[in-house]
């Protein structure tokens, strides 16, 4: 019988045994490519001949537009044409979560570096000097920048026609608060901020809109779900979306950026190539990059927390304020994924959250690794320490004595049955980290200039969209006569190494196919829709899809043996390029093939699955948040110079529950980035806006990102395989999670060094020794 | 591919005497050595040249040389060139120290220890450890060849004593008995990063006192910057710890740092002085 139902694919796989090539360290199959500069990324298509676009950006951050004139720019020779909102033939509005953002600025500018208008032309020089020439007619308005302000006023509006600032809002209501805080022994309350991050990829937004001969349209761009780009690029033209074709080629790295910009510059290059009928490379400069796409969030966040003097939380009270700047974007998802993260991993009898996505003239925030998550993470993993102190248990007891285990209710009051590891990761993790002896260690010799510390934090991480927000994956999987394999995925390659290395481990896995034999074809709207490139789904919900294709295939190649040799499906292997009946070797894969396109056996299949989810009641934030969730925990070890402020991550220890672990060296990968990408958050990052809210440090001399001068000893992880029932054999995401605990655990082993907490980031030089000389008395 | 080098004329002279005719000759020309700060200002629209006059062919710009009483160091030489030269190692450890704190392999390649100083940031790493060494700097123009000690060479925020028809030839340090150095730079990452503030220190220690000490900054001023008052509060003392706390607080009167977006003026004054303090402990050999 052959077995089609996804359900049932997935269970099979989830449960199999003896893995070949699943959970192995295999080698990355573009990294020779890579390494060799033969790679292509979007400007590498850029052929002579083609007319170039550059962005003419907003130079204050809020105004009335009364017009546009670039009758001046229309007369540098070599400019073919300037579009502005009014060249737009479909909808002028592309948000992604409220309507409110427009694809080229009309009616009112909302922030320095908003995109205006587009000039195109015959060269790069022609283009630049055009640019400078567009002028627009505005009458300036108040600008907002501070979200606690914006959040009062009535008188200055963001976006008129929504009557107050905050964009969106959420809340949890969970037991009684009060009742909780009485019983509490110990209370800690605090503010935390945390401040915008610059995704600072290699590659800046770029795309090639190409217009063919029956007026369809193919866009390559820097993108991380080419069928969103396919969205809204038709809605943006006005035409059917199988009218444009979405390509993401290899990509200089995202990290969110580009799920957020990506569609966008999609749309602006496809609607000048939509215009001009010829190909347009559109391409942002650094400067044009980091003024016009959305940031991390910044946030404020007001957090009280108590605990019972047997360690065990009784209440948290948390209000989180995020500035989501000019437009709401991603931001009300990302205030969602925050909000029903904000207890961290742990159990939490009694809560009250309430979180507020507020409109300022600044750059909109936007998806960055972590999604929220690791700000809100920097204020619990904050307090946990502060509550632990007090109660005088050690840092890590006190978690474990609230960490979610299998049953655990979390803070929706979803109950969580499996695939909740986080609690033996972290008690490996302190053992192998020499925990204990290092923290009293570093206490003991807490003299002198250089002084050391050590600190823990945890995190969790939903898999997939929250509530019930549908989510899917897809693939296609086509074997060809000769037994080479085409797999067509919308997953894109930005650096992370999945699709094009670990989606072909699952199908050499599930096939028994020899793993060159596979090609994966990804980054396309022509595969089915995998759903984006983001939220670590990539190998985990994303590969789903494959898993389902190929199991397809495997079943119905099975099938066939069974009947062609005459034995039970149990005694036929496949793996290895191999077909193996009772241990004897039969025939090759290839033979396989070959003869199952004689005897009609269908070797195409499509994967999708869809994610079942659960009821969420918005009014108390209670109910099913997320199908699965990842866990990390990560231990940090720090030195501070006391003279200068300056602060060096020494040692990172992780540990990760991630469900099955496909390719270890790829995950290795995602945690050393993420590990790095954290701690330049923490310590040195930082945009600095202008007193008009402009983006000063709009280059990467002035906006320092770290080099391997900042990489510390980062531990081989600690995996534990908390199998989570629909993951692709089991599989959770992994690509943002050590991201989302390192501002917490840099913090906290800088506090346990200098035995004084710091509440806001970044921890610059500055900053800390200013807090130094504060307790020294200086 | 918007970051291009709008259309110039480029001249690649082998003689000095070309290189300072085609400055005077064509119009709007300027020098170019390894171009790590000329080509980045000309893309981004910072710096602006009709005519680039390259001047890495011209021999006698290049290398370094020890000529017995000085060492010459040809304008032209990639900073690399003099973080691998044994006559600088054994002569003038200070700005080795300097040059190894700056950029990367790949830039210092390129790099040149003259563009850094013709450059005039008030950030230029090799500045602090000329300006304690005293070094002249040999100037050549239309007229033939001029001297100008390095201490009178920084006329303002990325100004020099160069006409735009002059090039710096050569960059001269006597060589003398100093017993330590510090060179102490403090970034805002660990490597390949502006300073936020650097200090150079030099010192001639004769039994335990303090003969003579040099001391300059980067970065906290419209130039980099010697701290005479500081050094004369020094010359002639005994050493000891005591006495460095005390003077080197007093750095921090003769420099006018600056909010800016790598720091603070207030954190860059804090650091001048405890950086001071660190430099001249190594410099003094202070226990
Ligand atoms: C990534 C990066 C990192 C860097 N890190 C550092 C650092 O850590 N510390 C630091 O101090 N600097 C740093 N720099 C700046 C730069 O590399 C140095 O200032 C370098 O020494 C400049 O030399 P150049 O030969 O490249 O100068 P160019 O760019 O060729 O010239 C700079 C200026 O000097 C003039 N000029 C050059 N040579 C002569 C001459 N012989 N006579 C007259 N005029 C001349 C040019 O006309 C131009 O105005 C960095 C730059 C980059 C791109």
């Amino acid at each position: 019988m052959v077995v089609e139902d996804p359900r049932s694919i997935v269970k099979r796989w989830l449960e199999a045994e003896s893995l070949l090539v699943v959970g192995k360290s295999v080698e990355r199959a573009d990294s020779i490519e890579k390494a060799l500069g033969r790679a292509r990324f979007v400007e590498d298509f850029f052929e002579e001949g083609y007319l170039v676009a550059r962005l003419v950006l907003a130079k204050v951050p809020h105004a009335r537009l009364r017009a546009i004139d670039y009758s001046r720019a229309l007369g540098v020779p070599g400019v073919a044409r300037v579009l502005t909102y009014r060249d737009v033939p479909g909808e002028n509005q592309v948000g992604y979560a409220i309507p409110d953002q427009p694809l080229l600025a009309e009616g009112k500018v909302r922030y320095c570096g908003e995109p205006v208008a587009i000039v195109v032309g015959r060269n790069p020089d022609a283009v630049n000097e055009a640019v400078e020439l567009v002028e627009l007619d505005i009458e300036p308005l108040p600008a907002l920048l501070d979200p606690l302000e914006a959040m009062e006023r009535r008188d200055v509006l963001v976006h008129d026609s929504l009557g107050s600032n905050i964009a969106f809002r959420t809340r949890v209501r969970k037991g009684d608060v009060e009742e909780g805080f009485s019983k509490a022994d110990v209370l800690v309350e605090n503010t935390y901020r945390t401040h915008h991050q610059e995704h600072a990829y290699l590659e800046p937004e770029a795309a090639l809109a190409i217009p063919d001969l029956e007026n369809r349209i193919t866009v390559l761009a820097t993108i991380q779900y080419p069928h969103l780009g396919q969205r809204i690029v038709s809605r943006v033209l006005g035409t059917p979306a199988s009218y444009v074709k979405i390509v993401a080629p290899y990509i200089g790295g995202g990290f969110g950026g580009k799920d957020d910009e990506g569609p966008l510059v999609a749309a602006r290059a496809a609607l000048a190539a939509y215009h001009l009928r010829k190909p347009v490379f559109l391409y942002y400069t650094r400067e044009d990059s980091i003024q016009t796409h959305p940031k991390r969030e910044a946030a404020v966040i007001r957090y009280k927390s108590g605990a019972s003097r047997d360690g065990k939380l009784t209440a948290i009270e948390v209000t989180i304020i995020h500035d989501t700047g000019a437009y709401a974007n991603r931001g009300p998802f990302i205030l969602w994924r925050a909000t029903m993260h904000s207890s961290g991993p742990y159990y939490v009898p009694n809560a009250k959250v309430d979180g507020y996505c507020v409109y300022t003239n600044k750059v909109p925030q936007g998806s960055f690794r972590g999604f929220g998550n690791p700000p809100i993470h920097f204020a619990v993993e904050s307090q946990m320490d502060r509550l632990a102190e007090k109660l005088g248990m050690d840092p890590v007891e006190f978690r474990l004595a609230n960490m979610l285990r299998p049953g655990s209710e979390t803070l929706t009051g979803q109950v969580l049955e499996s695939s909740v590891g986080v609690h033996e990761a972290l008690r490996r993790l302190a053992a192998a980290s020499s925990w204990r002896t290092k923290r009293q260690e570093y206490e003991r010799s807490r003299t002198g200039r250089f002084r050391r510390g050590i600190g823990a934090a945890v995190a969790w991480h939903g898999n997939s969209t929250s509530r019930g927000v549908p989510d899917w994956s897809n693939a296609y999987i086509h074997v060809a006569r000769d037994g080479s394999v085409s797999v067509y995925t919308g997953i894109v390659e930005m650096g992370q190494g999945s699709p094009s290395s670990s989606h072909r481990q699952l199908v050499a896995e599930i096939l028994g196919c020899p793993a060159d034999k596979i090609r994966v074809v990804f980054g396309t709207t022509d595969a089915p829709d995998s759903g984006a490139t983001h939220a670590s789904r990539g190998t985990s919900v994303g590969a789903i899809g494959i898993v389902v294709a190929a199991g397809r295939i495997r079943s119905r190649l099975e099938s066939f043996l069974s009947e062609y040799y005459n034995v039970e499906r149990e005694r036929i292997r496949m793996s290895g390029g191999q077909v193996v009946v009772d241990g004897e070797v039969r025939m090759s894969w290839e033979e396989l093939v070959a003869l199952a396109y004689t005897k009609g056996v269908d070797l195409s299949a499509t994967g999708y699955f869809f994610l079942p989810k659960g009821a969420f009641n918005d009014d108390v934030g209670q109910g099913f948040a997320y199908p699965a969730f990842s866990f990390i925990a990560v231990i940090a070890e720090v030195e501070v110079d006391t003279c200068t402020g300056g602060v060096r991550v020494l040692e990172v220890h992780p540990a990760l529950a991630i469900g099955r672990v496909i390719n270890p060296e790829a995950v290795k990968t995602q945690v050393e980035g993420a590990v790095l990408q954290g701690i330049g958050y923490a310590l040195m990052e930082r945009l600095v806006f202008s007193p008009e809210g402009r983006i000063v440090n709009d280059n990467l001399t002035d906006y320092v990102i770290p080099t391997s001068h900042e990489v510390p000893v980062i531990r081989d992880p600690i995996f534990v395989e908390d199998l989570w029932e629909f993951g692709p054999f089991g599989a959770k995401g992994v690509g943002e999670m050590a991201f989302i605990p390192m501002p917490a655990a840099v913090a906290n082993a800088l506090s346990h060094a200098l035995g004084a907490r710091i509440t806001e980031l970044p921890l610059t030089p500055e900053r800390v020794y200013s807090v130094i000389k504060q307790i020294s008395g200086g | 591919m918007y970051y291009k080098l709008p259309r110039i004329e480029y001249y690649r002279p082998k003689t000095l005497e070309e290189a300072v005719r085609l400055l005077e000759e064509v119009e709007g020309s300027k020098v170019i050595a390894g171009g790590t700060d000329l080509l980045v200002d000309m893309k981004t629209s910072r710096a602006k040249a009709r005519a680039l006059v390259d001047v890495n062919s011209i021999a006698e710009l290049r290398g370094v040389e020890d000529l017995g009483e000085v060492v010459r160091i040809g304008a032209a030489t990639k900073l690399q060139e003099l973080l691998e030269s044994p006559i600088i190692s054994e002569n003038l450890p200070l700005l080795r120290a300097a040059v190894e704190s700056m950029a990367s392999w790949q830039i210092r390649n390129m790099a040149t220890i003259g563009g850094n100083l013709c450059n005039a940031s008030p950030a230029a790493d090799t500045a602090p450890p000329l300006l304690a060494y005293e070094a002249e700097l040999v100037i050549a123009g239309r007229g033939g060849l001029r001297t100008v000690p390095i201490t009178k060479f920084f006329t303002g925020y990325r100004r020099t004593a160069l006409s735009p028809t002059e090039v710096l030839k050569d960059i001269i340090v006597r060589k003398s008995e100093w017993t330590g150095w510090g060179y102490i730079k403090l970034g805002r990452r660990g490597g390949f990063t502006l300073s936020v503030v650097a200090v150079a220190a030099l010192a001639r220690v004769r039994d335990g006192v303090i003969e003579d000490v040099r001391i300059a900054l980067n970065s906290v001023a419209p130039t980099p910057v010697r701290a005479y008052r500081t050094e004369e509060a020094l010359r002639g003392r005994e050493v000891s710890r005591d006495l460095l706390e005390k003077v080197a607080r007093t750095v921090v009167d003769e420099i006018s740092p600056i909010d800016d977006v790598r720091s603070t003026a207030w954190y860059r004054r804090e650091m001048s002085y405890r950086l001071a303090l660190d430099a001249l402990t190594e410099a003094l050999g202070v226990k």
